[in-house]
């Protein structure tokens, strides 16, 4: 499947095989530049492009994190001990938390969807 | 004017070049206000006390519970029930007791947050919600303080300084995440250090390593990572239009 990859303020927006062009929208700024580190062309545009081989959120996850890791940035957001999503991120498909779809990671993505993958801040003290 | 006695206390950071007695005199005249003085707050007053910032206020509504005892080391078991700014001022005074430390007792709302940071050099975040913090920031943004940021969880932690004007502001992120998920006590010592460590860079005039950058501890693995972040023109915070709407 391909993808369309949109950094936005503490997250990646992810559109799978969209079929209209994506736009940034009012989503002008650029905060986190290193979050174009696989895409550096992409900074002028605001909008990156991927393929993935597979077709579930799992799959998607584990390239994007493959292709931070070529560009030596750590996004580990699949968490090697648990094989679940790291504790540093968060993810929603079409606004729905993974943990609340029945398949989970391995919910197939299907055309149109909107995936977004959450840079989760720290509160306590 | 640093005294005799001051000279021998802080000797082994005045022998340090970039620091000296410019350095110590500097501390000396500062005044740091730490939000909160749980896990976070008891490691950076410790090290800031022990440093010789001149002034420390230190703010907190809570008391010493049992189960604040992992992480937060200036209280101890015979102290349960205390008011935590009470107890943490008796012992940082009993570190050093040639400076002023300030407890201030209180839950901090966007009523009272400018009066208790009015006239610091520093801020540091010791908190544990993003309420409070988002309350902080913004104060810092409009009276133009420094404010150090800093989270925790379980192994991890992150910081950034933010400078009101130049670097980002909390709030151009519109950060999420939860909270109460747990704390080893060595996260937030070692977080705290390093906010500790901006502090003084800051106090002394030198330039803090985090303006604008975002630092990632995972103690996982041990991995610190630093990671550039610019401001949010659209910030409803710090943008620049937001400021000037305020002000004129």
């Amino acid at each position: 499947m391909k993808a369309a990859v949109m950094p936005g303020f503490s997250e990646l927006i992810i559109r799978i095989n969209p079929t209209k062009q994506v736009t940034r929208g009012g989503l002008l700024t650029i905060i986190m530049p290193w979050l174009y580190a696989p895409w550096p062309d992409a900074q002028k545009t605001g909008i990156a492009e991927m393929e993935v081989e597979g077709k579930t959120l799992r799959e998607l996850l584990a390239k994007l994190a493959e292709l931070y890791k070529q560009a030596n940035v750590e996004l580990d957001i699949i968490n090697p001990k648990t094989n679940d999503l790291d504790a540093d991120y968060d993810v929603l498909v079409n606004g729905k938390n993974y943990v609340a779809l029945p398949n989970g990671l391995g919910t197939k993505l299907k055309n149109g969807d909107e995936v977004r993958l959450k840079i989760l801040w720290r509160w306590d003290g | 004017m640093l005294e005799q006695k001051d000279l021998v206390r802080y000797n082994r950071q005045l022998i340090i070049p970039d620091f000296g007695e410019e350095g110590q005199k500097k501390l000396k005249d500062s005044h740091v206000v730490i939000v909160g003085m749980g896990g976070l707050g008891c490691a950076s007053a410790t090290y800031l006390t022990a440093a010789g910032v001149g002034h420390i206020t230190i703010v907190d509504f809570d008391t010493v519970e049992l189960s604040d005892l992992n992480r937060q080391i200036l209280y101890w078991e015979d102290e349960i029930g205390e008011r935590k700014v009470v107890v943490a001022q008796r012992k940082l005074s009993k570190l050093n007791s040639s400076i002023q430390i300030t407890p201030v007792f209180t839950k901090l709302t966007e009523d009272n947050i400018f009066s208790v940071i009015n006239g610091a050099q520093v801020i540091l975040d010791g908190t544990d919600n993003v309420t409070t913090r988002l309350i902080v920031n913004s104060a810092c943004v409009k009276l133009k303080i420094p404010y150090v940021y800093a989270g925790v969880s379980r192994l991890r932690g992150m910081i950034t300084t933010i400078i009101p004007g130049q670097t980002p502001c909390l709030a151009c992120f519109r950060p999420e995440g939860p909270s109460g998920l747990g704390v080893l006590g060595v996260t937030p010592a070692i977080i705290a250090n390093l906010q500790a460590l901006e502090a003084i860079k800051l106090l002394i005039g030198h330039s803090p390593a985090l303006a604008g950058k975002l630092l990632l501890f995972n103690g996982d693995n041990l991995k610190f990572q630093v990671r550039e972040i610019r401001r949010n023109e659209g910030c409803p915070v710090c943008s620049p239009v937001v400021l000037k709407q305020d002000y004129f």
